[in-house]
């Protein structure tokens, strides 16, 4: 490194040159260098430096090949004013897509790193960088975690220009900008980070960029990691910010004015500023008509009460409040419980912890034999306990509930969270009954209220209370509804134009001019259809008698 | 901040210690369904009778094999010098606590009624383990007795009381009383308070010895009591029980059968459907007055006799009969009721309030007094407005032929 | 510390200071003096609350940076604020002991007996505390939050309850006489003279100084509304006796509520909703007692004197709610006075002592526009 800090600029001769990049780069196997020679008569010597499978080989091959051949012929029988090889190699002969001219060593460094090559002529303290970027990747796949009946099946990928290029597919406005930093020392992975210019919230785009700035880690491995340094509530086990593999849904935040923050290598793409509701929002509701996305929202409202809720209702009322279950309920309970040798609060506990281990078991096992762990699991394990004693089967059904509820959560991050909050729920409301469980209850609440997430209140439109955007919460309007954009967008704020709400033509015979069409109707053309049916009704009367 | 957060760090640990209060597992829990009180052997106690379900029997194996006796209920019984007092007492041998929230219903054995139910009503509004709505019943029988008899279509006994009250809206015997009415009446300036009232009827038969008949005796709804304050002064026999319904509850239907005018010995019973029951009082210079109006619809269920509403003078003569035997009905109640037991069970002290506030204001004490010698005019209204599915008469096609 | 809250928040604070303790503790303290006339004096004492408000908020709006503390010591010089912050502080001390009252005859009474009533104590100490060190828009929010529960009650309580409504039961209308109507709605005042003295407090924060009179009695309306429907339904479905025999009458209403035979006892929904806005209504007393310690102390935030105020509340909650009769016949007898006087009392006097000094007062402002 020292290299580097005492010399950054490169050397004129190439001898030097070479020697110093072996001291910056080392003997590394996959660091290749090919050596170059092209105009016999003067014999220009020139390296190429490139890093083995990080580069299209082919792209590195033809503009050596240019080099030799081309170069050679140009050098030769040039009739062009200048003589400077490096202007005639940059402007006349290299025929590569992109390519840029350097001084400073870091860079040059930067870039064999990155899959570029990198072209040091003898006699010019100035090298070629050539994109010859080209590794293998992961082909466009259907995005594991969060998948879609109807809707568009590709996800994002490890490569961080084919990311960008998906939300571009879907967002051709010359507005959406796209900017690009460079985070970790040592990995120095490339960031992207995207946004609409003109509906973006005023100060969001500035207030990103200077907490990825502040960053100081020696590698990003995923977007993880820059979620935790960003993240406005680090103590709280709420996320404030939303990653999501898919494009579709990137796309329709940057529509509602927030900034996407791509990273290489990982298909986990990060959405600021994030509200707590659009955790329990799927893609499918936007893309079903309105009522099925409706429905099945409110069914996830649903889900996400129960998974919070059901366990610590059910110990509670069990343990403390016997009298407000029903009667007929409680003989069923009772009976279940005869044999149990725990207090419920120790009986759910238990359920609820074996209950995650086989929902990790199951992440982590072979795909084959994950599946039969989970049948097992949840039927005959579940079966067996209830048969041997140990826990009551009302204590199953409530805890397989609980889970399946927590499953119907769209976000899996969110999920956690939820999980995470469901355990002192419960044991506050096992030990204090509804004292223990509204305190905690409050408690959760109240620390909810207080978060913010990039100067967005968390729970926003609930508190605030925001009536307009009330349209997309529990329930989601038609689009032909849906005006205008969510609060907190500076700029354009109409997303769907007025008289939206679709009509077949107006074909009634016997309807007033001028009826229920919203444009103008053209007067002659609608006395002339009104003609043609009554001449035609006419017509049949005529033909009846 | 540091300070704040072990400050409060200590306080939570506070709270822990605590423990936790109050909490009681399901299965320490004995489940009361059914509580009778009796006069205890000593003078001035109580003896309680409790009768608890076992959820194992009550619902059947759901789960691990767990201890089924066979039986469905438990009966205990404690003595002590107050209510209260009992119930501890019922501590001292049963294994469980004794859990009194699914009570349904309590039962009252009738000398204990007698002499002033009045501690009865204190204990059980003043706890808040019991429910507002368990069914108050009072029987001649021993209270002992009728909680610990099993009864026959629901496994558990005080589910079987609750049921007959439920569905009990049909056969109009008995009136729907609650704890909460018991306490809102004995509070009251000037209703008094009445309760529904049981037996025990042999009406079920054997399935063993088929051939002896109803053998087995049932709980059954049978009248209400009266009571002056919290004292049992005077029965009412089921028959006696509707007017009393319809002074006090909404009755939903009700059955009136008379006696066919051609053929005495059949009868034609019409089915109330809609009423409409006003109570109006007036005041003649001292002399306070009550109408009483009953308006009834009527539909036609069942003619032993021919009978068809397209027969207006049949339908005027049904009518007449049916307005003739709801006014005996209800008069012969009033009468029961003021003249003989002297109590105030229908709340017409309450609606003279409402109308004539002042002058109720100087009578308000005596009205204990005043109630028997007020003036109780009953008149009846009904009208025949549907006969169910038939239109003509049902009579055999032969007698049609020759008698025409 | 220049926070803004939203009208709608301001009127969920009204709403939820006064809806705890009216619909079930206030409404047994009538009930014993006027029986069926409970809903009545829930009215006139809703006009008197009115008035107050409008007093309360005309004397802000002559000096809108700060409240009713930062004007008398504007007016008549700091000791006099002091002394203002001082009575201040000992209404609010006085409030907490009827409002634990509340919180803790409804869930301990009927939920969990045997639990110390210390348990309940600390429970709001720690609650109350949290929530307050992060300012009057948290509380806002939560007390949104409570409007919403308020309705799910009211509307679960209907539903049980509506069958057996008796309208005879509240007829005839004052029965006791009016003038005796008229003096037990005393109690009910003393629930107002909490929202307005609240008012008076945090008046300074809500934005948009035009629509205050609005709001303020918007609030107002709506929380009579939402309160009028117990008494009625009280004296109606229970009696007005049996109302009158209970310390705790709405739970009692609560108790006896049931949706056909099934689901026969629901109130632990309806006190888990319940629970929400009582717990506002001690953050917001806590804050509100804070807020008049720091200025008797004179400190620039009110976050440095949270544990402290919040110590000597709860302690005087706890001696209060140690005997039970000593907490009815402070909520029946001494409260009355103390609430009462201050809540009419204050705001007159600051509003004489500002026609008085109008001068000086102006004075101040106009050297404080020009600054």
């Amino acid at each position: 490194m020292t290299a580097v800090e005492e010399k950054d600029h490169f050397f004129r001769d190439l001898q030097d040159n070479e020697e110093l990049m072996t001291e910056i780069l080392g003997n590394s196997v996959d660091l290749v260098r090919r050596r170059i020679t092209f105009h016999e008569h003067k014999n220009v010597q020139a390296i190429c430096y490139y890093t083995d499978g990080l580069v299209d080989v082919t792209k590195i091959e033809r503009f050596i090949s240019d080099l030799l051949y081309k170069g050679n012929w140009l050098l030769q029988h040039s009739t062009l004013p200048t003589g400077n090889p490096l202007t005639l190699l940059k402007e006349h002969m290299l025929s590569n897509a992109s390519f840029q001219v350097i001084k400073e060593v870091n860079q040059a460094v930067d870039g064999i790193l990155s899959g570029v090559a990198v072209l040091i002529l003898d006699g010019s303290a100035e090298v070629f960088l050539v994109q010859t970027k080209g590794w293998e990747k992961r082909g466009i796949d259907e995005p594991q975690t969060e998948q879609v009946v109807r809707g568009p099946r590709d996800g994002f990928t490890e490569s961080i220009r084919t990311n960008t290029a998906l939300v571009r597919r879907r967002i051709r406005d010359p507005q959406l900008r796209i900017e690009q930093m460079n985070i970790g020392q040592r990995s120095k992975t490339d960031i992207n980070i995207a946004y609409i210019e003109d509906i973006v919230k005023e100060g969001l785009v500035e207030e990103v960029k200077k907490r990825l700035c502040d960053i100081k880690i020696d590698a990003i491995l995923e977007s993880g990691y820059i979620e935790e340094l960003i993240e406005d509530a680090p103590r709280s086990p709420f996320t404030t910010v939303q990653s999501t593999e898919r494009p579709d849904k990137v796309a329709s935040s940057l529509l509602e004015g927030r900034v996407a923050i791509f990273v290489d290598n990982t298909p986990f793409v990060l959405v600021v500023p994030s509200f707590f509701w659009q955790f329990l929002q799927a893609s499918d509701d936007y893309y079903s008509r309105y009522m099925t996305g409706s429905f099945f929202r409110a069914i996830r409202y649903l889900a996400f009460v129960l998974s919070l809720t059901l366990t610590s209702i059910y110990v509670m009322l069990v343990s403390f409040h016997q009298e407000m279950i029903p009667t007929q309920l409680i003989l069923t309970i009772a009976s279940g419980r005869e044999v149990v040798p725990f207090p419920v609060l120790l009986e759910a506990l238990l359920m609820e912890i074996s209950f995650e281990l086989m929902r990790e078991a199951g992440l982590r096992m072979p795909k084959p034999v994950g599946q039969a762990v989970s049948i097992v699991g949840s039927l005959v394990i579940g079966q067996a306990a209830v048969q041997a004693g140990i826990v009551s089967p009302f204590m199953v059904i409530i805890v397989a509930l609980t889970g399946i509820a927590s499953f119907a959560i769209p976000n899996y991050a969110a999920s956690f969270s939820i999980r995470l909050i469901r355990f002192p729920l419960l044991i506050a409301a096992g030990t204090l009954g509804l004292l223990g469980f509204s305190a905690m209850f409050t408690l959760l609440a109240i620390h909810a209220l207080t978060l913010r997430s990039f100067g967005e209140s968390y729970l926003a439109p609930a508190t605030p209370f925001q009536p307009k955007d009330q349209k997309d919460t529990i329930i989601r309007f038609p689009w032909w509804k849906m005006q205008s954009r969510p609060v907190g967008v500076t700029g354009d704020e109409k997303r769907v134009g007025d008289h939206q709400f679709p009509e077949p033509p107006n074909t009634d015979p016997y309807a007033k001019e001028g009826g229920k069409s919203k444009e103008e109707p053209k007067k002659d053309g609608d006395k002339s259809r009104r003609k043609k049916t009554r001449h035609i009704i006419k017509f049949k009367e005529e033909d009846e008698e | 901040m540091k300070r704040y957060l072990n400050g409060s760090l200590l306080l939570i640990t506070i709270l822990l210690l605590t423990g936790c209060a109050g909490k009681r597992e399901l299965n320490d829990l004995a489940l009361v369904t059914a509580v009778g009180i009796d006069k205890g052997e000593e003078e001035n106690s109580f003896k309680v009778t409790a009768q608890i379900a076992r959820p194992a029997d009550a619902r059947g194996q759901t789960g691990a094999p767990s201890g089924q006796t066979g039986e469905p209920i438990l009966t205990i019984v404690g003595q002590g010098e107050s209510l209260f007092d009992a119930i501890r007492d019922l501590s001292s041998f049963t294994t469980r606590n004794v859990f009194w929230a699914h009570n349904q219903v309590i039962v009252i054995n009738e000398d204990l009624a007698k002499e002033g139910i009045a501690q009865v009503i204190d204990f059980f509004t003043r706890n808040p383990e019991l429910r507002m709505r368990t069914w108050v019943v009072i029987t001649p029988e021993k209270a002992s007795t009728l909680v610990s008899t099993v009864t026959g279509l629901e496994l558990i006994p005080g589910e079987a009381v609750n049921k007959l009250f439920r569905y009990g809206e049909i056969s109009n015997v008995a009136p729907n009383t609650q704890i909460l009415d018991i306490q809102s009446a004995y509070l009251s300036q000037s209703s008094q308070p009445f309760i529904a009232r049981v037996t025990l009827k042999e009406v079920m038969v054997s399935n063993k010895k088929p051939e002896k008949g109803p053998t087995i005796k049932q709980v059954d709804l049978a009248g209400a009591g009266v009571f002056q304050e919290d004292r049992l002064v005077g029965i009412l026999k089921p028959e006696e029980t509707r007017a009393l319904m319809l002074f006090t509850e909404r009755l939903k239907s009700g059955v009136v059968t008379t006696p066919c005018k051609s053929k005495p010995e059949r009868t034609i019973s019409v089915e109330l459907r809609d009423q409409m029951f006003q109570v109006t009082p007036h005041l003649k210079g001292s002399q306070i007055s009550f109408t009483a109006e009953l308006d009834a619809f009527v539909m036609v269920v069942e003619a032993g006799c021919s009978f068809s509403i397209d027969n207006q003078e049949q339908v005027t003569e049904l009518e007449q009969a049916v307005e003739k035997k709801l006014k005996k009905e209800i008069e012969t109640t009033v009468n029961k009721v003021q003249k003989e037991y002297k109590t105030d069970v229908f709340e017409l002290g309450k609606v003279f309030h409402n109308d004539y506030p002042g002058y109720w204001k100087q009578i308000a004490d005596d009205w204990e007094e005043v109630f028997p010698t007020v003036d109780i005019k009953v008149s009846v209204n009904v009208e025949v407005k549907d006969s169910v599915l038939l239109w003509e008469e049902t009579n055999s096609g032969k007698k049609e032929n020759s008698a025409n | 510390m220049k926070v803004q809250i939203s009208n709608g928040m301001f009127m969920a604070l009204i709403i939820n200071m006064i809806y705890a303790k009216a619909i079930g503790v206030t409404q047994g303290s009538m009930a014993r003096e006027v029986g069926g006339d409970i809903w009545i004096s829930t009215l006139i004492a809703t006009i008197q609350g009115g008035m107050i408000m409008f007093l309360v908020i005309f004397v802000i709006r002559r000096m809108p940076e700060g409240d009713l503390i930062d004007q008398s010591a504007r007016i008549l010089g700091k000791w006099f604020g002091k002394l203002v912050a001082l009575i201040t502080f000992i209404f609010f001390l006085a409030a907490y002991g009827p409002v634990m009252s509340t919180f803790v005859f409804h869930l301990k009474d009927y939920f969990l007996p045997e639990a110390p009533i210390l348990l309940f104590i600390l429970a709001a100490f720690l609650l109350g505390s949290y929530a307050i060190y992060f300012g009057v828009e948290v509380i806002a929010r939560m007390a949104l939050i409570g409007v919403f529960s308020i309705i799910a009650l009211n509307i679960l309580l209907m539903l049980g309850s509506l069958s057996e409504f008796d309208i005879r039961e509240l007829r005839p209308t004052f029965q006791m006489g009016f003038l005796r109507t008229v003096w037990a709605s005393r109690h009910h005042n003393t629930d107002w003279a909490m929202a307005t003295i609240m008012a008076g407090i945090i008046l300074p924060m809500v934005a948009n100084k035009e629509t205050w009179g609005k709001m303020g009695f918007a609030g107002m309306g709506y929380g009579m509304v939402f309160i009028i429907m117990w008494p009625i339904l009280e004296a109606g479905v229970l009696s007005p006796e049996t109302t009158a025999q209970y310390i705790v009458s709405c739970m009692q209403m609560a108790r006896s509520a049931h949706i056909g035979y099934f689901i026969h006892r629901y109130e632990m929904i309806m006190v888990a909703f319940f629970a929400l806005s009582i717990l506002t209504q001690i953050m917001m007393s806590l804050l509100c007692a804070s807020v008049a310690m720091q200025k008797i102390l004179g400190l620039k935030d009110y976050r440095k004197v949270i544990l402290p105020t919040a110590i000597i509340l709860n302690a005087f909650g706890y001696w209060i709610n140690f005997d039970k009769n000593r907490a009815v016949d402070f909520l029946e007898g001494w409260w009355v006075y103390i609430s009462i006087g201050v809540a009419v009392g204050l705001p007159f006097l600051i509003l004489v002592m500002g026609f008085f000094f109008k001068k000086k007062l102006k004075k101040e402002i106009v050297a404080e526009e020009a600054k």
